[in-house]
């Protein structure tokens, strides 16, 4: 990661410039007196945890919201912003991290919508056009594949791919990227970055908003840091440190290194698995995981991480090969898994932790039914002893046990599914990138539940795409590759550079 | 000659082509079993016979692709029908019936659009209250009898044939054709898909999915006016009982066809033979002299085989 260049002398007008922009929404303000410029040629880094104001920021930029006050400058000259029209006529185009792509229609369609060359019939598209206009698109963006390809058949980083060229299609002078590595593998980030290299060569300004320190060292050109609405500091890389950037974001002091608390000698044998092969292409895969330890999978986004759970879990059919789990075979079904206290919290737990209509109490409690209510009829008052002594144990921040789970932040959800498997009994934790999507100071209170778990016996099982991450917590780790363990790392030997050696398919 | 998108739709089903296996099945079945099914006769019928659910199909298929439903059809076909039969009667001209016909039929379709995209009402519950609208219009109209002595210009145009190909067919490979262009060679079409992918992507396209969804429906009421006509000319009469329950065949073609009722991801071919599927098990059932209770039943079934066969084959 360095496409970094060296700082150009600031022009003298920005191409684009805001000033003093607010935004209420009933009871949150959420901007409040927000000034940022932005240059030509720039990557210019929006940071700050979730609900810093950073979504609503770059709703207000792309014309999607509309300010309360405030002025927008375009080359000096003053514009209103208030509608999506208008931003797009200033050049202004913004790649969601939710995709603004149509799964069923194919990759030009999708790159033109709205803007469709006219055929010779009223109404009707000119397909040939289309089909060049696209194809010249998706070179100057290299990105090599037939836009005839419907959506829906590419996967997230293709995706994210169209979703740019689209933006590129426009014009765009002025282009806000929403996370855009959130959803992709190192790889992928790579290209991704030499795309954007390429871009600032063509005096394409960036306003690209992250979570990961690192990125923003690599990337940007000039900072801005928000906090609660309000623009913290604007500065440049060069003038900061990693743990100043963070405290800025926070506000408060938090430890990049997470606590934990290593296990002097670890504990009896939980889980083992032996020579395990699924029909999702895993192969031959040997893991040990005891209690009090906190394992690590990692290795590339496809390498066979996730696989692995759900094949432990009894989510895929399992080929070959056993898992033992506490002394015994564990075989099939996710709902035996479950009942022997194997839990997976997933990578995307809002489609498949969580009933986000339904309250905290009720998500907690629902895996542990069985157990708390064994003649079959619902109590509600123990129900709620049981969630509130959940939420007190993992200092889950809500109102009260009734508050609707949906309107939690997202590292209070995270807690809510781990609390959901603890009432149910479960001893061994497989955690899908459990910090995706959480900010810093959440991701901090996670990493200390998960090490409280194992402390109290339990173990955890890890995959996760942040390396440092697992440098900093894990025990141990395994790293996939191609569908094999491709390697293990004692705890002295986790280090980035050993991970990504191990994951790399050329290593 | 298909263009790319076609082709990469079409593509995009071969994997999952249950409507086929079904009628393939099917036509096997009732070829063995029931009497003269594989005359030439008679498969012209099934055809013939098919041509007001195309007409009723065709547009329920872009509804449910924008993730809606339009449980009206039915009732306002009666209605429209019944239009087709009391105009005529009274003008003597069958091309005033439809104009009547069309009218009636485009207004439904547009109040629906309205309830759906700007009131907010769920499609399943706007689309039924129109239901009881037109059903209970169409017996105030007809007074719950027949109408009948229509002219012969109306009657015509279900018997007559052009070059001995029945004008039905006609007129059902003419929507069809309509209907491809529509949906696949316009943008009109392309926001369709949309309507029911990402709502949201039309929207920051500069478009206005409020209006685009009303059109939608507003094409499924006009093409249930154009179906009228054939409906009045087939029995003809007009009929206060004529449509009742196609709304049920028209989203049961669509669902065996493949169009799935989530993400916009429709298949317009499917459907045509979904509504051949469902028109080839009601005459095999007929031929062998099962009541229609029977049939209703079955076409349930059939639904419930074609979406197992598309289900499990994409999982396997």
């Amino acid at each position: 990661m360095s496409v970094a260049s060296p700082i150009a002398a600031p022009s003298p007008a920005p191409l684009l410039e805001l000033r003093g922009i607010s935004k209420e929404f009933p009871g949150v303000k959420a901007l409040d007196d927000v000034s940022f410029a932005i240059h030509p040629g720039e990557v210019h880094m929006l940071l700050g945890e979730n609900g810093a104001g950073k979504s609503s920021l770059m709703k207000i930029l792309c014309g999607a919201y509309c300010a309360d006050t405030g002025e927008f400058y375009y080359k000096g000259a003053k514009v209103a912003i208030t509608s999506i029209a208008d931003a797009q006529k200033l050049g202004i185009a913004v790649i969601f991290q939710e995709f603004s792509l149509v799964p069923f229609l194919d990759i030009a369609q999708n790159i033109f919508l709205g803007r469709e060359p006219k055929g010779r019939l009223p109404g009707t598209i000119d397909r040939r056009k289309i089909l060049a206009d696209a194809r010249r698109v998706l070179d100057t963006i290299g990105f090599d594949i037939d836009p005839s390809v419907i959506v829906d058949t590419l996967g997230v980083a293709q995706q994210q791919m169209v979703e740019i060229a689209k933006a590129i299609s426009q014009n765009a002078r002025i282009l806000v990227m929403d996370e855009p590595t959130a959803a992709l593998s190192d790889r992928e980030a790579e290209l991704l970055f030499a795309l954007i290299a390429r871009l600032k060569a063509d005096g394409v300004a960036i306003v690209y908003i992250s979570h990961r320190i690192a990125e923003v060292f690599a990337l940007g050109d000039r900072i801005t840091v928000l906090r609660d609405g309000r623009r913290i500091d604007n500065l440049r890389p060069a003038d900061v440190t990693p743990d100043q950037l963070v405290r800025m974001m926070v506000g408060r002091n938090v430890d990049m290194t997470y606590p934990r608390h290593f296990a002097e000698r670890p504990g009896e044998l939980l889980l083992e698995v032996k020579g395990l092969s699924s029909t999702t292409g895993i192969s031959d895969i040997n893991i040990e995981v005891r209690r009090g330890e906190i394992v690590g999978l990692c290795g590339l986004v496809g390498s066979g991480r996730t696989e692995v759970a759900r094949a432990i879990f009894g989510a895929d059919s399992i080929l070959e090969g056993e898992i033992i789990f506490d002394g015994q075979p564990v075989s099939g079904e996710p709902d035996i898994a479950a009942r022997r206290g194997i839990a997976l919290i997933p990578e995307s737990r809002k489609s498949e932790g969580l009933a986000l209509m339904r309250s905290v109490g009720d998500n907690l409690v629902v895996s542990a039914l069985k157990k708390l209510f064994p003649s079959g009829l619902y109590d509600p008052r123990a129900a709620q002893r049981t969630a509130d002594g959940l939420i007190r144990q993992l200092r889950i921040a809500t109102p009260n046990a009734r508050q609707t789970v949906g309107l939690l932040s997202g590292g209070n959800q995270q807690k809510v599914v781990i609390g959901k498997w603890l009432a149910a009994g479960a001893k061994l934790f497989i955690f899908d990138e459990p910090t995706r999507g959480i900010d810093i100071g959440a991701k901090a209170e996670i990493f200390a539940l998960i090490d409280r778990l194992v402390a109290e016996g339990a173990a955890a099982l890890m995959i996760s795409s942040e390396q440092i991450e697992i440098c900093h917590v894990c025990d141990r780790a395994y790293v996939m590759r191609e569908g094999r363990v491709a390697g293990h790392l004692t705890r002295s030997e986790l280090t980035e550079e050993n991970i990504v050696r191990l994951g790399m398919h050329d290593a | 000659m298909p263009d790319a998108a076609v082709i990469s739709q079409i593509r995009l089903f071969q994997r999952t082509p249950g409507v086929a296996i079904v009628l393939v099945l099917l036509i096997g079945l009732f070829g063995a079993i029931a009497p003269g099914f594989l005359s030439a006769a008679n498969l012209a019928n099934v055809l013939v016979q098919s041509t007001i659910l195309t007409m009723l199909a065709l547009p329920m298929t872009l509804i449910i692709m924008t993730e809606g439903l339009d449980l009206s059809m039915g009732a306002v076909l009666t209605l429209t029908s019944l239009c087709v039969a009391i105009v005529s009667l009274a003008t003597k001209s069958a091309l005033l019936g439809l104009g009547a016909a069309v009218l009636v039929g485009a207004a439904f379709g547009t109040v629906n659009g309205w309830l759906v995209a700007i009131v907010g009402i769920p499609p399943f519950v706007a689309t039924l209250a129109t239901l009881g609208i037109a059903q209970g219009l169409s017996l105030i109209m007809s007074d719950g009898q027949s109408v009948v002595g229509i002219p012969h210009s109306v009657r015509d145009i279900y018997s007559a044939a052009v070059l001995s190909v029945p004008v039905p067919i006609i007129i059902g490979l003419a929507s069809y054709g309509v209907f491809h262009g529509l949906l696949y060679h316009t943008r009109f079409g392309t926001y369709v898909f949309a309507l029911g992918g990402n709502r949201e992507a039309l929207r920051y396209a500069g478009l206005s999915p409020t209006r685009l969804l009303i059109a939608v429906y507003a094409i499924g009421g006009t093409m249930v006016g154009v179906a009228g006509l054939l409906m009045t000319a087939r029995m003809n009469s007009g009929h206060p009982t004529a449509g009742l329950g196609l709304e049920f065949d028209a989203i049961a073609a669509v669902a065996v066809g493949g169009t799935s009722f989530e993400r916009g991801n429709g298949w317009l071919l499917g459907t045509v033979l979904g509504v051949i599927a469902v028109g080839v098990l009601r005459n095999g059932l007929n031929l062998v002299s099962l009541p229609s209770s029977i049939q209703v039943a079955s076409v349930g079934a059939l639904v419930i085989v074609a979406l197992f066969l598309d289900g499990f084959r994409s999982r396997s």
